[in-house]
């Protein structure tokens, strides 16, 4: 058998999928995610998921994994490339239900990372608690989260600002300071 | 749209044995699975050329994450050198051209069976393991939807009904592997048949443990710096196998989980369970510089 050589592709979706899967594993944290977010849709997106987009470039990149475009309250992903409509939008996802948690959407949005509010996080993959600093989100966004996430219910979210990421899982309890 | 934008060009092979398509649905439920630690994600279950119930669903996970350099390691049952590790670790590398390893500190993925390895994992290493029966709540009801709502109501009484009982009968807690733990404080799951001894090495860890049964088709996962507490009565504290008078009789190590070996002759004598562990002691008291890491336990007690 030949060796076996990864496609542009291969390499671009494995190391999406590893910055989201770490910034997932460890809330708070930065990763590099040199796409952006077409990176994302691309690693995670596919015929069977609905999907969410307020950008006509990146819906044809959507449609083109052949994913339905769909409202937010059918959404299982949503990808935002601005935060004004970010409130009504994590109002009308689905949070999953008690019994198939899994049904949770993912919530991916712009946010300018390291700057402006703080915020204090504690919960699974934080040792201890830790800090960031975010801005650039609508306001009420964190306490309409809190909302949203009855855990083990919740909406994921990871904030992309330009080239880097930051998630904070439904897991993650956020207080601002 | 048009059936050739959707479609690619001929290959021979998809990278990493799994196609595109099947490593993106594998990724959203690993996602989820992190979201919501020890909470069973139902996802496709490709075939893959091994047989279910081999370790199909750890295999899936470790061919999504998989890219060339990759360092693996399989274990099986604590070793390195088994048919069923060892076969595993070549397909891996085959299929991905990843780097094989025996040795805990070089790898970067630890796929196993039954085992987590006595050197501490970091940071940057992920720990996927094979599962056989995913769900806890089996022996205490057969029926999947009735357990899946006893999920969702948190309600694990009969778990620990289970426990009580091996406590009236026997006078101590006979689960001696797949002891079910509380993963941060909310879903109940079983760490795979792993024994008693290394379920503690999962409760605020430094590494990211994912655990997927590929015949049940569902995964789950321990995010680093997450509570698994092992389900114990308050005055019945948790106990690990008491392995700490035990000498390994081929390496000399001693205060690691041990293999009984039974002799023919009457007795027995035991061996270091982590094999690789084993042959760096070996290799050690030869003179050479093989390096040990940090282990988890010292002398039979766990290091927190």
């Amino acid at each position: 058998m030949a060796d076996p050589v990864p496609t542009q592709d291969d390499l671009r979706d494995n190391a999406a999928f590893e910055a989201l899967m770490w910034a997932m594993a460890r809330p708070g944290s930065l990763h590099d995610l040199p796409g952006g977010i077409a990176d994302l849709v691309l690693a995670l997106v596919d015929r069977e998921c609905r999907v969410l987009v307020d950008d006509p470039s990146l819906a044809q990149v959507v449609a083109a994994t052949g994913a339905a475009l769909v409202a937010a309250e059918g959404a299982d992903h949503a990808f935002l490339t601005r935060a004004e409509g970010a409130l009504a939008v994590l109002a009308a996802l689905p949070a999953g239900s008690p019994l198939y948690p899994d049904q949770g959407a993912t919530l991916v949005l712009p946010a300018t990372l390291g700057q402006g509010q703080r915020l204090r996080l504690t919960g699974p993959g934080i040792e201890g608690a830790t800090e960031v600093h975010i801005s650039g989100l609508p306001d009420g966004f964190i306490d309409l989260r809190a909302a949203r996430c009855r855990y083990p219910e919740g909406v994921d979210m990871v904030f992309v600002d330009v080239s880097r990421i930051m998630a904070l899982p439904r897991s993650t309890t956020v207080e601002g300071i | 749209m048009s059936l050739s934008n959707l479609t690619r060009p001929w290959a021979a092979f998809s990278y990493g044995f799994l196609d595109p398509s099947a490593k993106r649905e594998i990724r959203r439920k690993m996602i989820k699975a992190i979201a919501v630690p020890g909470c069973q994600i139902p996802y496709a279950s490709r075939e893959v050329p091994i047989a279910r119930g081999w370790g199909t669903g750890g295999l899936q996970v470790t061919l999504t994450l998989i890219k060339p350099a990759s360092v693996v390691k399989v274990i099986d049952q604590g070793a390195d050198d088994s048919v069923n590790a060892a076969s595993i670790r070549r397909f891996l590398s085959r299929v991905s051209g990843a780097g094989e390893t025996w040795d805990t500190l070089a790898a970067t993925i630890v796929q196993s069976r039954h085992r987590i390895p006595e050197e501490r994992l970091r940071d940057d290493q992920v720990l996927v393991l094979q599962v056989p029966n995913p769900e806890p709540l089996r022996p205490v009801q057969p029926n999947m939807s009735i357990a899946r709502q006893m999920h969702a109501d948190a309600d694990y009484g009969r778990l620990w009904l289970v426990l009580y009982e091996q406590m009236v009968r026997s006078g101590r807690i006979m689960q001696g592997a797949a002891y079910p733990a509380l993963v941060n404080g909310r879903h109940v799951m079983t760490p795979s048949p792993i024994p008693r001894w290394d379920v503690p090495k999962l409760n605020m860890a430094r590494h990211l443990t994912f655990l997927s049964a590929g015949r049940e088709k569902r995964l789950y996962a321990v995010p680093p710096f997450t509570r698994v507490e092992p389900l114990v009565f308050s005055d019945v504290p948790y106990k690990v196998e008491d392995h700490t008078r035990l000498t390994c009789h081929r390496s000399g190590l001693t205060g690691v989980f041990m293999n009984e070996i039974p002799q023919a002759a009457g007795g027995s004598v035991f061996e270091a369970s982590d094999s690789h562990l084993g042959i760096k002691a070996i290799r050690r008291a030869e003179g050479d510089a093989a390096e040990i890491g940090p282990l988890w336990y010292q002398n039979g007690e766990f290091r927190g």
